[in-house]
């Protein structure tokens, strides 16, 4: 340890003697690329938690997939140790938390465990759909806001009409909004003080029976699952028997610390306090996000609100292109699992594709990150079967089943009624993109709620739509038409009796049970033929001809044909061509060993999702 | 069947020199100017002068009998007599060319020039290729040809009355506007001409020619959106075969007819696996190790690298599994085919018999014929060829003679495993 780390380390153990009068726990709510990150390690530069030599661009987005993507996928709690101009010591806990619709849950726990929020808001963007939901999830948790107009450096930068929308928007008074540039370091003093002076402190007792809000947890390989708290009532130590509300499960706490953002062992935490401990936990499913964390011997009386246990929203099927791999993607699934008990997987298995996975994910990105983590960490070339959600059927005998996967989709005599999960959307865009953001929706069966100007230029949509269809293409869709200037955010909320129909798709005159989709009865016609003639692109010409059919039932509603090919030669071939020869067969080899050979044809992976892809060119 | 080191060499020389680029074309040739022409014949006679050199620092064993020379392009007819006279002079004082050495000028229709013309035989060239490519001059003007089909018969006929009787022409399947018909014009054309050989090859659609970028993206520039389609391509070809071979020009190899006798020498070394040596830009070599394992040199493709610093090989080993595989979809692509006895004798009557699932497969898929005990193409399998020669591919079976298990065969091999 060296003496800085030291010296840290005692003013950290200053700290927990403290009131939690002087504790300050804030999140920082901002769309992507609005600037949370550059802002967060402006705070931990300026407290000294890091000094610029350990800096690096955003230090508290550890995952190189969040770097890559700018997003925070996992929460984070730093604490750090401000001197502020009233002479005064405080400690500050930024929580960090996931920005994305998709972890929305997640966020809303993050939200829990503070008083207080800082709002940002890009200067020359506005307020985004994202921020919109955030905001409205921190005032429904009693959060006190502190608007901050960021990149106020940029020449495009309107302080003013930012603060307008913010209003008219959020609802919240602007007058003392905070105008900052985190990238040049303007305005960063005013907002350490603005945190301290217009965020309350903690409530809670220290005297009380623990409670603890779990806002996130992850598995290390050697300490085993690390779950980060909020200690509202009573105190957590070192040694203390704890349970774990939701399940009833008990453990001893090892360890203690907080994150500086590096991690340093404390002795306790207190009420207002958060934290991460470890307590020899081996699953990390067994720490539940917003689960309530108790004294074994003297608990609390009750669990603090909030809590619900996570429900996978879109599902999908995961297969290995080789069909060898399929221990290797059962083994890669268990351990990404230790980290992520937000996605579940069971066994299924596909005429067409052997043995496999079907997964259930928070939402579309959640299944993105999952599949690409999978690619690369683990080095599996996967075949994703078109994501779809879970339905709600009434047998015509009574009985109700839920369906995840139309490989199990009841014959159509037997359905009584289905019910489709349906989401409430808001999209936030300028005024230019409105007309074709409204014929997408529309397209997409959305029903309208509100539509209203926020701005002279800018529109708040408000829809109900099947989250069906914004499983499919809808976010690739949303984004070609308003070229991007357009957010979206959702929230399950409602049900509708759809008549849903199974759509299947034939290859060769087989019916191939891994490109079966669920579809919407009067828009069959249409997606049949948009994914079979997307499929005709995608599909490479074979030996012989192959047709590709949509069919409901034994119905035939669209077709294309992918012509036979008819050579694969290179005439000429002398000295000079002989190693490009090579190479060429080379590649053709390499090629097909990533197709998927179903019957006699081989079909590439991308076309497994073929339906995700209908509005591409 | 494995050349064993006392063959005789054959020589290439790149003239990468064109007058202008056809928008086909997927070579490193390109239109320069006259003295970067003069400066390069210098630097192929130096390279002349230290093939032997050269040879030994890469390993490997160089002949010095040589039994043909062809010098491609490019354009080779834009030599000046004396140039083309220097090079073989060069050749003639550092190798042993044989009197009756095949030696090939490939030419531009309508660019032969008299006084090239009248130093042909006395410098002992004695077979010229013709890039005609198509006999209906708009489908050539497309591309960027700048002859007629008039200027190619005039040329064979000056050819004949200068006594150079052996004449190739090239023509190109796949050419925008070209259509059934307007192909048997061209094939009519060149049975007509009387030429002995007659050379068919299919339009190549890659990075490396404008037409082929243009396909690529879909544009609409060299006639690219007139391009026929693959169908249509290969029914050109097969009606090329038939008509040539109908004519007596016998289909020898995937892309070459000759009447009997007339075969290009110094191309079948290639699918034979014989020694060449290539000498100039973007040249390439195929040499006997000292090791016993061949190697394939590769020159740059860059003129002025070349210009300034020499040839700078890229040097590759071909190992026993690499030759196996060579062996497959070189041997293959001649219509005298691959005797598996010979292949034995090479690689051993195991490694062989490790092939025989792929090949029996082909035999299934109606792409190979066995008589008696060689393989061969059929009609089909020339057109599939790139489908046949892959499934020789990564059999390794090159360590069959060093003790394996079993299992071993398979691992990272599904197609092996799958037969």
């Amino acid at each position: 340890m060296d003496a800085r780390a030291e010296t840290l380390s005692a003013r950290l153990h200053r700290q927990t003697c403290m009131d939690r009068l002087h504790i300050r726990n804030f999140a920082i709510i901002a769309h992507i690329d609005h600037g949370k990150s550059t802002l967060s390690d402006r705070l931990l530069e300026l407290t000294g938690s890091l000094t610029a030599r350990e800096m690096h661009a955003q230090v508290l987005d550890a995952m190189d997939l969040e770097r890559e993507r700018g997003i925070t996928i996992k929460a984070h709690a730093v604490r750090m140790v401000y001197p502020a101009k009233n002479g005064e010591i405080y400690q500050l806990n930024l929580i960090d938390t996931p920005g994305h619709v998709d972890f929305s849950y997640e966020v809303s726990r993050s939200l829990a465990s503070c008083e207080g929020a800082l709002l940002v808001v890009d200067a020359s963007q506005g307020v985004e759909a994202q921020t919109l939901a955030n905001a409205y999830l921190a005032i429904n948790n009693g959060l006190d806001m502190i608007p901050i107009i960021n990149k106020i450096d940029l020449p495009s930068a309107d302080i003013e009409r930012t603060k307008e929308m913010i209003e008219q928007t959020v609802g919240l008074d602007t007058k003392d909004a905070i105008p900052v540039s985190a990238k040049t370091g303007q305005g960063i003093p005013d907002i350490l003080e603005a945190i301290v002076h217009r965020l309350p402190p903690p409530s809670g007792e220290i005297s009380e029976p623990l409670q603890a809000l779990i806002f996130d947890s992850w598995f290390d390989a050697y300490r085993g699952v690390i779950v980060l708290a909020r200690v509202i009532n009573g105190r957590m130590y070192k040694g203390q028997n704890i349970r774990l509300m939701s399940n009833n499960t008990a453990f001893e706490i090892e360890s203690l610390g907080v994150l500086t953002p590096k991690p340093v062992e404390i002795a306790e935490l207190t009420a207002g306090e958060v934290g991460f401990f470890a307590a020899n936990i081996k699953n990390v499913a067994d720490t539940k996000i917003g689960d309530t964390i108790t004294d074994a011997v003297l608990p609390c009386a009750a669990a603090l609100p909030g809590f619900e246990e996570i429900k996978p929203m879109v599902f999908a099927g995961l297969y290995t292109v080789d069909a060898h791999a399929h221990t290797l993607l059962r083994d890669a699934l268990e351990k990404l699992r230790l980290n992520d008990s937000s996605f579940f997987f069971e066994p299924e298995s596909s005429i067409a594709l052997g043995f496999g996975f079907r997964c259930g994910f928070l939402g579309l990105l959640h299944m993105e990150i999952i599949q690409e983590r999978l690619e690369r960490e683990f080095n599996l070339d996967l075949i994703t079967t078109a994501p779809g959600v879970r339905y709600r059927i009434t047998l015509t005998n009574g009985s109700v089943v839920e369906v995840d996967n139309p490989a199990h989709w009841p014959t159509p005599t037997e359905i009584e009624t289905i019910e489709e999960p349906v989401i409430t959307a808001t999209i936030l865009t300028n005024e230019e993109y409105v007309g074709g953001i409204l014929k997408l929706v529309e397209d997409k069966r959305g029903r309208q709620k509100n539509f209203e100007y926020v701005s002279p230029t800018r529109v708040m949509l408000t829809y109900e739509l099947p989250l069906n269809e914004i499983v499919l293409d809808f976010y690739d869709r949303l984004k070609s038409v308003s070229r991007g200037y357009a957010s979206l955010d959702y929230h399950l909320s409602d049900t509708w009796v759809s008549p849903m129909v199974k759509m299947d798709i034939l290859v060769s005159g087989e019916p191939v049970d891994a490109l079966s989709i669920i579809v919407h009865r009067d828009w069959a016609y249409d997606r049949g033929r948009l994914l079979v003639s997307k499929m005709k692109e995608l599909i490479p010409r074979q030996m012989f001809e192959v047709a590709i059919q949509a069919a409901i039932g034994a119905k035939v509603i669209a077709r294309e044909t992918v012509g036979a090919i008819r050579k694969n030669v290179i005439a000429k071939c002398y000295g000079g061509d002989i190693s490009r020869k090579r190479k060429l067969l080379d590649k053709q080899k390499e090629g097909k060993k990533r197709m998927k050979r179903i019957g006699k044809v081989d079909i590439p992976q991308e076309a497994f999702l073929a339906v995700l892809r209908i509005g591409e060119d | 069947m494995r050349d064993n080191g006392s063959s005789m060499l054959g020589v290439y020389i790149s003239i990468p020199f064109c007058r202008a680029k056809c928008s086909y074309c997927n070579f490193a040739s390109g239109v320069f100017g006259g003295d970067r022409l003069e400066r390069y014949v210098e630097r192929l006679a130096e390279e002349i002068h230290s093939a032997q050199a050269q040879a030994a620092d890469w390993q490997t064993i160089l002949p010095k009998q040589v039994d043909t020379i062809y010098f491609g392009g490019g354009t080779p007819s834009l030599l000046h007599p004396e140039q083309l006279r220097n090079i073989l002079c060069a050749l003639r004082e550092k190798f042993s060319v044989a009197r009756d050495a095949e030696i090939t000028l490939e030419c531009a229709p309508g660019q032969l020039a008299d006084a090239l013309l009248e130093a042909l035989p006395q410098l002992g060239v004695n077979r010229i290729s013709f890039g005609v490519q198509s006999f209906v001059d708009a489908e050539a003007a497309a591309v960027g040809r700048l002859h007629t089909g008039a200027q190619t018969l005039t040329d064979i006929a000056r050819l004949r009355t200068a006594g150079i009787e052996n004449i190739n022409v090239d023509l190109l399947a796949g050419l925008p506007h070209q259509t059934e018909a307007s192909w048997q014009v061209s094939l009519d054309q060149a049975i007509a001409s009387g030429v002995p050989h007659v050379s068919v090859y299919m339009l190549e659609v890659d990075e490396d020619s404008r037409l082929g970028r243009e396909m690529l993206t879909g544009g609409q520039r060299y006639h690219a959106s007139a391009v026929p389609d693959d169908a249509e391509i290969a029914d050109m070809y097969l009606a090329a075969c038939e008509g040539l071979n109908a004519a007596g020009i016998a289909q020898y190899e995937i892309s070459n007819f000759a009447r009997q006798g007339w075969e290009s020498r110094h191309n079948e070394k290639y699918w034979l696996r014989q020694p060449y040596l290539g000498l100039g830009m973007d040249a390439h070599s195929m040499l006997h190790g000292k090791d016993g394992h061949p190697r394939r040199l590769a020159a740059t493709d860059d003129l002025t690298i070349f210009l300034e610093q020499g040839a700078r090989h890229k040097s590759t080993m071909v190992d026993v599994d690499a030759s196996l595989e060579e062996a497959w979809f070189l041997g293959l692509r001649r219509n005298a085919g691959l005797r598996l006895a010979a292949l034995e004798v090479e690689f051993g009557a195991e490694v062989v018999a490790a092939c025989r699932p792929a090949l029996a497969a082909c035999v299934g898929a109606g792409w190979v014929e066995m008589v008696d005990d060689t393989a061969r193409l059929t009609a089909q399998g020339r057109l599939f060829s790139n489908e046949v020669f892959e499934r020789f591919l990564g059999l390794a079976p090159c360590n069959i003679h060093t003790p394996v298990t079993k299992d071993s065969h398979s691992v990272g091999d599904p197609f092996f495993s799958v037969l």
